[in-house]
């Protein structure tokens, strides 16, 4: 429901400070921007200047005026000159205003870059937490349509609203200095415009808020069903699915028609509240110009004049709306980019260059997936005071039913979480004190969820790291026996994957995983066993024997279902709900006959007896 | 573009008479805003010059000028009532359409087209296609109609000007025609770029465990601002073009006001200075700038207007693929509506299946009465998983049939087909809901549950318990009504797997199928499981896919596929008896067993007896 808060967002003049600090790279190129607006509003309000002097000189001059006494090829000559004039200011007009919309975009495309790029770099930096909570759909919105609404902030926003304010003073200024009482005359209807527009502009707020909320809840159902369609058609639920998307996608066009709705009074008062002035400024200045106070020149000068003064303020009503748009959406970019990195490095975090010996040590270690410092409930609890310490080199498997908390432990050693209590330690340093992503280079982490980026086989393999030989890479597949399936593809190591694999089986992607886990050559190799479990047998001894080579030399630590995959390690842990039971070598544990055998026997029973 | 829009026109006509009505209020307001107030300022213009005017005449052609306003503005709330309803409607239906549509495609279209780039085009594309009918169509009728009667008054006012000011028409047009085929294609090479943009951040932030895995930040941040330079240099080569065709069109029509002026002021001079010369009024040149001045924005807007349809089009294009993709699994003519329901009777015959050049699936036959357990075991890739995709229909075979209760699964009822089956896959999707809607998600509606007192609360509690779910969800704090988040992140692997399975055996289907479901269930709990099904599950037809010599006993027949053929069958004792690839399996299982067992002495010597 945090999404549908966000929008609950009016003008902020602290949020729009922010976004302008964006534009402090590009402040010489945005003050060219208002310079250039200034222009065009100069040099637009100059033609009913010019038709003035057109028809008060040459056209029409009045009566008594020494204009009437020119000849008409003097006439004539004269509007030729005016001409000129107006061929003039319509090139300048033409000139800044290209200068100006290439401008508009330019600027407001390095915001959008930067935006993004600084919304992206966070978000890479953020808590695996983080991930856990937020889908993947809202993510994709902040650095989509959240990010253009900043973007549409400085363009459509805040540099039109210069340009009408330009307009309306540049029009003010010739409409008072042409005749001040005419002018008071023609902005009269400016406070009923002013009263209307506060009346509309929160109703328009209300339904752009409540529109924004309905078509984030469209698009979330939206990304969800089709990611999951394969399990909508499998369980029949097409129909339903069907019509609990319509309910939604209806109270979305609902929405849409509020909108519509203020929309369609909006335009016409304004229009009619223009026209009024218009009315004024014939009603008083055709008097004043039966007084001879007034020249037609003016009048009609003035008849543009309110055209030309409505239009902008008709614009920034529009402008309005993407400021306030813009401020939901930058509330919520900022939101990121204020998120705690509660799994953050410290500013003198150690850097261990040449990788680690491989000490890996767990003190007095109590965690829960909560954000540290939230109140843990006692059932909230993974790993409830777990001490262990594997030496370099050595090899120890964590075995225990699902839920014990094997799977935490090695997401702390990555320190993909903070730990609520205790030390979890790496070459006897606390790893909050060292710098995450040379924790994490050296540690390999086979996970349970294989994920494959869309690319090709070799370029998930060396995860885009260009200075991995490809004899590397080939020896790792030979190793894990997934080289052959390879080769047998159309295009071998250059074959594109798919979104997330799709066209491989569970068995090649995990063997792929495997060996992209292998060439990155850690000093810590961490696995989740389940990762094999959708491998044949024969391809399990494969892994089991590369497994054996990888381990060699170096500090393991396997999460084991299978007794069989633990047969090379060093040591057993047996942990059972967030807690180490049992510890020692497979004979040691066997003979003590505790939870260990147990389980040793639950899953050999059978082969035993048809042996 | 009539083959681009074809598709959209049915949507169009459904709303035929919202846009009537819409552009008769359109004809309405243009044709009072501009026979009113011009004309009006124009004659007042002229009654002040020749000295006619009174304050009467003047007050009444201020409220002549309030009247024609009214008029004007009424009929545009009017018509924003009518066509801009009429586009949000349409775009509500299209996106219902495709919705629609998109439940009926088979999931190779799913694979072959990535959930970015389906979700952009709702969205975006949708967005444009929506502005287009909206925007479009009650500006384009009305600077359409701006222009045809302007051009009109201002032919009445004076030929020679009106002559003038259409002559600036083809040039326009000349421009417009080249410009805006290039607007279009480097439109569509930006909205590409942001495809390729938001398919990357889906990636990443779907992936970002391996992406902090494997601490690759940096080579992620850095390939996703290479996109963004990209999209950057695209947009900015667009607006090179966009922006000075508006400017374009300013400076053009500011060339007819100068012809206009200097032709103008010839005729209107002529006849100020020589009373007798019936030419030009003041109060008419005045209104014929007006005109002019009024055309302006529809000139812009034709500029507008055309490249809204190019993008519009473009944007249609790419919605309509999706409207109109048949599914190549769906009930044809040769389905019979006949057929209810499924025994559970499956046999396949001479059953292949090739895609790209490969052969998956080679001659399978294989028969499998009802209330059997079929094992399924083999190498990764030799084809367990798609041979039991076949059976529910996920896709079809290249040859060969798959029979259910004797028919051909092409003959039966997709919906009626996959009613009895239940699926539970290797990598199970859950969905945003609570976990008791997760489980009660293949029941029928009426069945379904809204609140944990409704009585078919205990079907879903029984599953529950029958996939060993019960305990966990009890030790949530809020149980069954546990929200999960996408991809039910906050569950194990092993919970989602068992999550997948009772809601799979809620529907109590005639044929389950297990696609090594439990690989992330440890044994203990996987045998417990088992046995819990096979109670439950008696007389259901069972298809067990896994690699666990210890689960695959289970079966009443067990089959081992290599290269997409079945390679071995029987039971697992003919199996072992047969010394082939299960037997080699089974024994390799066994020796880590005994290699284990090893290290034990009191266990070789039990070993050793048998």
């Amino acid at each position: 429901m945090r999404e549908e808060d966000a929008f609950k967002k009016q003008f902020d003049w602290e949020l729009t400070k922010r976004i302008l600090v964006y534009l402090k790279p590009y402040f010489w190129v945005a003050v060219g921007g208002v310079v250039l607006s200034f222009l065009i509003a100069v040099a637009s309000q100059t033609f009913p200047r010019l038709l003035k002097t057109a028809i008060d000189q040459y056209l029409a001059p009045a009566a008594g005026s020494s204009f009437s006494a020119l000849s008409v090829d003097a006439r004539l000559q004269g509007v030729a000159t005016i001409a000129l004039f107006i061929l003039g200011v319509a090139f300048l007009e033409f000139v800044t205003r290209y200068a100006f919309q290439f401008t508009l975009s330019w600027l407001g495309q390095n915001v959008l870059f930067d935006v993004r790029a600084d919304l992206f770099s966070k978000l890479q930096r953020l808590p695996l937490a983080y991930f856990d909570k937020n889908p993947v759909g809202r993510l994709i919105t902040r650095v989509t349509s959240d990010v253009d609404a900043i973007n549409q902030f400085i363009t459509n926003g805040l540099l039109t609203l210069i340009t009408s304010i330009f307009v309306v003073a540049a029009v003010l200024f010739n409409m008072f200095s042409l005749n001040w009482q005419l002018g008071l005359i023609a902005t009269a209807t400016v406070p009923i415009l002013f009263f209307s527009a506060r009346f509309f502009q929160t109703k328009f707020r209300d339904s752009y808020r409540d529109l924004r909320i309905k078509q984030a809840i469209v698009n979330t159902s939206l990304n969800e069903n089709i990611t999951g369609m394969g399990t909508v058609q499998l369980f029949n639920r097409e129909a339903r699915n069907r019509r609990d998307f319509n309910n939604l996608n209806s109270s979305f066009l609902r929405a849409n028609l509020t909108t519509v709705h203020w929309f369609s009074f909006y335009f016409p008062v304004v229009g009619l509240i223009s026209s009024m002035a218009l009315a004024l400024v014939i009603w008083y200045g055709g008097g004043q110009v039966i007084q001879n106070i007034v020249t037609i020149g003016t009048l009609v000068a003035f008849t543009r004049y309110v055209g030309n003064f409505w239009q902008p303020l008709q614009d920034l009503s529009d402008v309005i709306n993407n400021l306030q748009a813009a401020m939901a959406s930058s509330e919520r970019i900022f939101g990121i980019l204020d998120e705690p990195e509660s799994v953050a490095d410290k500013p003198n975090a150690k850097i261990f260059e040449t990788g680690f010996k491989g000490d890996v040590e767990f003190k007095d270690v109590w965690f829960s997936y909560k954000p540290v410092g939230e109140e843990v409930l006692p059932t909230d609890w993974v790993l409830r005071g777990i001490n262990f310490r594997v030496k370099p080199g050595e090899s120890v498997a964590f075995v225990g039913a699902t839920g014990a908390g094997k799977t935490s432990v090695i997401s702390l050693i990555s320190r993909f979480y903070d730990v609520q209590k205790g030390q979890v330690l790496v070459d006897g340093e606390d790893v909050r004190d060292l710098a995450q992503r040379n924790l994490r280079k050296h540690v390999g982490v086979v996970l349970q969820d294989v994920f494959l980026f869309a690319g090709t086989i070799e370029s998930n393999l060396r995860m885009n790291d260009p200075e991995i030989p490809i004899e590397r890479i080939v020896q790792a597949c030979k190793y894990v026996g997934v080289h052959e399936f390879i080769t047998s593809l159309p295009n071998g190591y250059q074959t594109e994957v798919r979104e997330r694999g799709a066209t491989l089986s569970t068995g090649q992607k995990q063997l792929l995983a495997f060996a992209r886990a292998l060439i990155q050559n850690p000093d810590i190799l961490l696995v989740l066993d389940e990762a094999t479990a959708n491998v044949d047998t024969e391809s399990e001894l494969q892994i089991q024997d590369a497994l054996a080579k990888v381990m060699h030399g170096r500090t393991s630590i396997i999460i084991a279902h299978r007794l069989s995959t633990i047969k090379n390690c060093n040591r057993i842990i047996v942990m059972r709900k967030g807690k180490i039971v049992e510890e020692g070598s497979h004979e040691e544990l066997l003979e003590k006959g505790g939870y260990y055998n147990t389980l040793y026997r639950l899953q050999y029973a059978d082969q035993e007896m048809t042996v | 573009m009539q083959n681009e829009f074809f598709g959209i026109g049915k949507y169009l006509l459904a709303h035929r008479r919202q846009w009537f009505w819409g552009i008769f209020f359109v004809l309405i307001s243009v044709g009072a805003s501009l026979a009113g107030p011009p004309l009006i300022v124009g004659r007042a213009v002229d009654a002040l010059r020749a000295g006619t005017a009174t304050t009467g005449l003047i007050v009444q052609y201020a409220l002549l000028i309030l009247l024609t306003a009214l008029i004007s503005n009424a009929a545009t709330f009017m018509m924003r009532r009518f066509l801009v309803v009429a586009s949000r409607q349409i775009s509500y239906e299209v996106r219902r359409d495709i919705f629609a549509n998109l439940t009926k495609q088979d999931q190779g279209y799913f694979h072959n087209n990535r959930t970015g780039d389906l979700m952009n085009r709702l969205t975006g594309d949708l967005n444009t296609v929506q502005e287009m009918l909206g925007f479009g169509i009650s500006q384009g009728s009305s600077t359409f109609l701006t222009m045809i009667i302007s051009l009109s008054l201002m032919f009445a006012l004076s030929p020679t000007l009106g002559l003038v000011t259409l002559c600036v028409f083809p040039i326009i047009a000349t421009i417009l025609f080249f410009v805006i085929k290039t607007i279009g294609k480097r439109h569509v090479a930006v909205q590409e770029q942001a495809s390729v943009i938001s398919a990357k951040a889906q990636e990443n932030f779907s992936g970002i465990r391996v992406v902090k895995g494997y601490a690759i930040e940096d080579r992620e941040i850095n390939e996703y601002k290479t996109m963004n330079l990209e999209y950057r240099r695209r947009v900015i080569r667009l607006a090179m073009i966009e922006g000075p065709l508006w400017a374009f069109v300013g400076l053009l029509m500011n060339f007819v006001f100068i012809a206009v002026l200097l032709i103008g002021s010839r005729q209107l001079i002529t006849a100020d200075a020589n009373a007798r010369f019936a030419g030009l009024t003041i109060g008419q040149f005045v209104q014929f700038t007006t005109y002019l001045f009024n055309l302006q924005w529809p000139m812009l807007a034709v500029g507008v207007m055309a490249s809204l349809i190019q993008r519009g089009a473009s944007s249609w294009q790419r919605l309509q693929q999706i409207l109109e993709v048949q599914p190549a699994i769906r009930d044809s003519e040769r389905t019979d509506s006949s057929i209810k329901t499924v025994a559970g009777n499956i046999r396949f015959e001479n059953l292949s299946l090739s895609a790209d050049n490969r052969t998956l699936l080679n001659n399978i036959n294989l028969s499998i009465p009802k209330g059997q357990t079929l094992g399924i075991t083999g190498r990764t890739g030799a084809g367990k998983t798609l041979l039991a995709s076949l059976v529910g229909r996920m896709q079809d075979p290249s040859s060969g049939r798959v029979l259910v209760d004797g028919h051909d699964v092409r003959d039966i009822p997709v919906s009626v087909l996959r009613s009895h089956i239940g699926y539970v896959p290797q990598e199970p999707f859950l969905f945003s809901d609570t976990i008791a809607e997760n489980i009660a998600f293949g029941l029928n509606e009426s069945t379904q549950v809204e609140h944990a007192n409704k009585p078919d609360f205990a079907t879903i509690k029984w599953a529950a318990n029958v996939a060993g779910l019960a305990k966990d969800v009890e030790d949530f704090p809020a149980q069954y009504d546990t929200m999960l988040g996408e991809r039910g992140v906050t569950l194990s692997g092993g919970q989602r797997q068992r999550t997948a399975l009772a809601r799979a055996v809620a529907r109590k289907p005639e044929i389950l199928i297990l696609d090594d479901s439990m690989s992330a269930v440890d044994t203990e709990t996987e045998s417990r499981i088992l046995n819990e099904l096979k109670t439950v599950l008696e007389d259901r037809t069972v298809l067990l896919i896994g690699h666990r010599v210890s689960t695959l006993r289970y079966a009443d027949h067990i089959i081992v596929l290599e290269n997409g053929r079945i390679f071995e069958q029987g039971t697992h004792d003919q199996l072992i008896a047969l010394g082939g690839v299960y037997a080699e399996m089974e024994r390799k299982q066994g020796l880590e067993n005994v290699l284990e067992v090893d290290e034990e002495p009191s266990t070789v010597l039990k070993l050793g007896v048998n």
